[in-house]
């Protein structure tokens, strides 16, 4: 042994099991941190993602520019790219169709490739000669097509001829509503659309160059090309991934995102703080013994300094390991459930701001907690290492309080309440938790409202009548159902516009055939009277909505090609997925009802679910169906949706699972801290005759103050933190009224007493199992 | 009446070429009332000894009757409950619990059996040990010799039938050593206890009824008047 400080590895040794936990704590703090901004990290990289698959890699749109301005615009330094984009029938409305089906027809740059990566070419190349197109890959299976073909769009009186030069995939958009595309280059849309279309109509599309600082940027060229600000708006998913959003709330919605991130941190800082506040007192003898053999103050200093370090070195790595195969674990989940919208995710990336940040906070906080220890320690005076008495620990400032209560409780209660500043430090790093939970659950209303969510009654593909009349048989619908490849089945019959009396006032009416399924599904929705009766047929749903209100029992006049006919509300819904305009209301009965009210045998829609939901058995669906109907495929959309969703509510959920996670180590590391500091005078007491079962009460005792006073603090700080983040996030937007978050406190509350109880098995085993004599070392 | 009787008592501690004999089959028997000190080198397993007759620490073999009860065949809550009513504890390092003030340290073993102490005896033990104007004070505001003669109330306060001592003038000067030496064998003398004592210095051992000797494990009965042996 060259140097005093090499006592270190020797002294981590001898005092086994407190270094232990103190590594452990900094493990996991470690781990929990980086983990929480590696998610964050992977977080924006998946958002990203998604935002340039489905909305597009462009980051702001300018219309209305002239030829001038689009040229000035494009020769800008800043700007990557330019691509001018414009489309007709687009709603499909006007009459462009292809073999009868409506077509959309846009013209564009090559570029735009680029910056919408979801339509990406399938076979063929980007037209370059007047009248060439592009057209969509269902059209090209449906119309038999190949390149070089001729494709003839019929025109409000008049047609257009295209000769075909590649192939293109079929957006979600247009699979939904069953439409063919068009694409051709920007030349050939003005010569297709001379008369209706000028250079303005085009907007342009413009990707910047990376770290561009994108607001600034479009300051300027509004400025000196004399754009309006109302004709720019911006790709919202994908600028406030990046940070550079223009939208306040986006912009806000992140950085609360990050200050809880950096909480979390801040009470993985506070754990490894109580740990080695906690490790050093302990060892108060120890550094007493080297006072004693004449180490100065600043030596003692320097040892738990270096000794920290020390620490760091082992501990940091595997935290950073944790973390790293923690996010590639996610990440996977993220890849292996939605495949075709993360691709560009790297699998086994490494996220160097969480290993940066892991390490970085790792060794800050380590060093800055080794600072009051080494403090405190180089303060030992050398007398204590020679005066015995149980716990030397905590010097006690006030005696407890035994009056009323048994001893052993007091003492429980006195070993939490007694130091103050012990007290404070502990509650309100588990009150933190909670803090932090309360902020992070309102995450999940945030995305139940921001994003649009697959429900059990969403369809894979449906079956639509081609002119929203009763048309399809009956017959089809059977002959479906006996398909295995389907799960559910299920139609609805229209009847839309129908003159009615409610209470009295004359009003219109969209008349709904439901059958079992549906009926099941809009229970939930059932705010007055009862379903049964209309199941039965015996009644109908009315549902609730301005300006359309009935009482339950009440009867409704419908006028329909039979006649006028009464029927009687049984029950009032509250929501239905389909609406039917303002002022319109909407009525639904059982299929039998509406066939006799309506005269009707058809459905309008029939909406299929499928248990195997590849393009062969669509394929098949849609040749029994026949030509006669409208072929609507969703699974695109709700591939879509279901990545939007699962990427939010994975990573949401992520760091809802880490606030717990550190609210739990935390709890426990608090208590076998707390403990392990006292052994020797829980052997003292031992000693003189407390039982383990007393002492094991004097433990829970303890627990009991930290966690009440834990949970009371958490609560009374969380909840107005909560009101106001909801009242800004939530209220502000969709108008919901705040609400408690019963069951997130609910979860934290159960995760946090669950953590007590489990924190206590080990040190009470401890207690059982320890040797009194080795104990208090006589 | 005897209080105390080891027979045959053996302890070993570790195995194979670690193994320590610490005891090798001791016998004795203390009387009510007795004051009896143990001497022996470092190491030679007194404290060994102590441990075992105070339930701390289990013996290997043999067996330790006290008040007629067999310790090490009650169930280990039993014996806990039995320690602390029959058997009164001091250390060399004191071993005070220090968030609790001088009062609530003697009153401790009291406490701990849910008995609500007499004042009138409290104060009796507080006077014997000249601690009164100390009752409110806490442990870490008391000198050594102070702070041992806590410890020594809060070994008699549940009026034991055995007092183990262990080195109890250990940390203390002469002075207190003395004063301690006084209220222990004015414990024997008034109350009728029995008193074991391991002590190093042999200045203390004149006034004691019985000494005992351990050396390497085996312990002989040097009688009741030693101290003309010794000297
Ligand atoms: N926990 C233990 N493990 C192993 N050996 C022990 C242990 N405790 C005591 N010993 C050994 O037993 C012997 C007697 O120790 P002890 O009774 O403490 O002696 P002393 O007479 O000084 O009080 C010594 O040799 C000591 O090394
Ligand atoms: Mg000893």
């Amino acid at each position: 042994m060259k140097n005093y400080l090499n006592l270190i590895p020797i002294s981590s040794k001898l005092h086994r099991r407190q270094t232990r936990m103190t590594r452990w704590c900094i493990v996991i703090s470690v781990f929990l941190i980086s983990a929480i901004f590696g998610m964050a990290d992977m977080f924006l990289q998946s958002q990203k993602n998604l935002a340039v698959m489905t909305d597009g890699a462009w980051h702001v749109v300018f219309r209305e520019l002239d030829e001038e301005q689009t040229a000035l615009l494009a020769a800008r330094p800043e700007v990557k790219s330019v691509t001018r984009y414009a489309a007709t029938n687009y709603k499909l409305d006007m009459g462009y169709e292809v073999g009868g089906v409506q077509t959309v027809l846009c013209g564009f740059d090559e570029t735009f490739f680029e910056i919408y990566p979801q339509a990406h070419l399938t076979e063929g190349a980007f037209p370059e000669r007047d009248r060439e197109a592009l057209v969509t890959e269902s059209m090209r299976e449906r119309q038999g097509l190949s390149v070089g073909d001729e494709v003839v769009v019929a025109a409000p009186g008049d047609s257009l001829t295209f000769r075909v030069s590649g192939f293109v995939e079929d957006t979600s958009m247009m699979l939904k509503t069953d439409s063919f595309g068009v694409f051709m280059n920007t030349d050939t849309y003005l010569s297709c659309f001379r008369d209706a279309t000028l250079t303005a109509d085009f907007a342009c599309y413009v990707e910047f160059v990376p770290h561009c600082r994108i607001q600034r940027a479009v300051g300027d060229i509004c400025e000196s090309l004399h754009i309006a600000k109302e004709q720019v708006s911006e790709n919202a998913r994908l600028m406030g991934t990046l940070g550079q959003s223009g939208d306040h709330y986006i912009m806000m919605l992140y950085l609360v995102a990050f200050i809880l991130a950096a909480l979390v941190a801040v009470s993985g800082m506070m754990m490894i703080l109580g740990s080695m506040n906690s490790n050093v007192a302990q060892r108060t003898e120890f550094f007493g013994m080297m006072r004693c053999l004449g180490a100065t103050a600043k030596q003692v200093r320097r040892y738990v300094r270096t000794e920290a370090l020390f620490w760091c070195m082992k501990a940091i790595p595997p935290g950073l390991l944790f973390s790293v195969v923690t996010v590639w674990g996610l990440c996977r989940m993220l890849k292996v459930i939605t495949p075709t919208w993360f691709s560009e995710m790297p699998g086994f990336g490494i996220s160097l701001p969480g290993v940066f940040f892991g390490i970085l906070i790792g060794i800050l906080t380590v060093l800055a907690a080794s600072r009051t220890p080494a403090r405190k320690a180089s303060e030992v005076s050398p007398l204590t290492a020679v005066s015995g008495n149980a716990g030397t620990v905590f010097a006690a400032k006030r005696a407890a309080h035994t009056g009323r209560l048994h001893v052993e409780t007091a003492l429980g209660l006195h070993h939490a309440a007694g130091s103050r500043k012990n007290l404070i430090l502990l509650t309100s790093s588990f009150a933190f938790s909670i803090i932090l939970f309360l902020g992070f659950g309102i995450g999940i209303t945030f995305m139940k409202h921001a994003i649009v969510t697959l429900r059990p009654y969403t369809p894979d593909i449906s079956v639509v009548s081609q002119d929203d009349s009763c048309s399809i048989p009956d017959s089809l619908y059977t002959a479906l159902k006996e398909n295995t490849d389907i799960k559910r089945i299920f139609g609805r019959s229209f009847a839309y516009d129908l003159p009615a009396q409610i209470q009295g006032e004359d009003k219109r009416v969209m008349l709904i055939s439901y059958e079992a399924y549906q009926f099941g599904w809009a229970e939930g929705d059932l705010r007055q009277g009862e379903m049964e009766a209309v199941r039965d047929g015996e009644g109908v749903l009315l549902v609730e909505k301005p300006g359309i209100a009935a009482a339950v029992g009440s009867d409704i006049e419908l006028e329909t090609k039979t006649g006028r006919q009464k029927v009687r509300v049984a029950g009032i819904l509250g929501y239905a997925p389909l609406d039917s305009g303002e002022g319109v209301g909407t009525v639904i009965c059982s299929e039998d009802l509406f066939r006799r009210l309506t005269g009707e045998t058809g459905y309008t829609i029939l909406d299929i679910q499928l248990h195997d939901k590849s393009d062969a058995v669509v394929e098949g669906i849609r040749s029994a169906a026949g030509e006669n109907y409208r072929f609507s495929d969703s699974r695109k959309n709700n591939r879509e949706t279901r990545a939007v969703y699962f990427s939010f509510a994975l990573f949401v959920y992520g760091f809802l699972a880490v606030v717990a996670l550190i609210a739990v180590f935390n709890i426990i590391n608090s208590i076998a801290m707390s403990v392990s500091a006292r052994m020797r005078q829980y052997g003292a007491m031992r000693a003189i005759g407390i039982s383990v079962r007393q002492l094991q009460s004097m433990v829970a005792a303890e627990t009991l103050v930290y966690l009440a006073g834990g949970l009371a603090e958490g609560l009374v700080l969380g909840m107005p933190l909560h009101y106001y983040l909801y009242r800004w996030a939530i209220t502000a937007r969709w108008g919901d009224a705040w609400r408690a978050p019963v069951i997130e406190c609910l979860v934290i509350m159960t995760v946090m007493t669950l953590a007590a109880v489990a924190a206590m098995t080990g040190p009470v085993r401890r207690i059982r199992e320890m040797s009194v004599v080795e104990t208090i070392g006589m | 009446m005897e209080i105390v009787e080891v027979q045959d008592l053996c302890k070993t501690y570790g195995m194979g070429e670690a193994k320590v004999e610490a005891l090798k089959h001791v016998s004795f028997t203390l009387q009510k009332g007795e004051f009896a000190a143990v001497i022996g080198e470092s190491g030679s397993g007194k404290s060994t000894l102590l441990n075992c007759i105070g339930a701390l620490d289990e013996p290997t073999g043999g067996q330790i009757m006290i008040d007629g009860r067999n310790l090490f065949a009650m169930r280990e809550e039993e014996r806990t409950i039995f320690r602390r009513r029959n058997i009164g504890f001091i250390f060399q390092s004191f071993h005070l619990i220090p968030e609790l003030n001088v009062e609530q340290n003697i009153i401790f073993p009291l406490l701990l059996d849910y008995k609500k102490p007499d004042s009138r005896q409290v104060e009796e033990v507080l006077e014997v040990l000249g601690l009164q104007e100390r009752r409110r004070h806490l442990p870490g505001q008391l000198s050594g010799g102070q702070q041992q003669r806590v410890a020594i109330g809060r070994a008699l306060i549940t009026k034991p039938k055995l007092i183990l001592a262990d080195e109890p003038t250990g940390n203390l000067d002469r002075k207190n050593s003395r004063e301690v030496m006084e209220l222990l064998r004015k414990a024997s003398g008034q109350y009728q206890q029995t008193i074991l004592m391991i002590t190093h210095n042999p200045n203390l051992i004149t006034s004691v009824d019985r000494v005992m000797q351990v050396a390497d494990g085996i312990l002989s009965d040097l009688g009741g008047n030693v101290n003309e042996k010794l000297s």
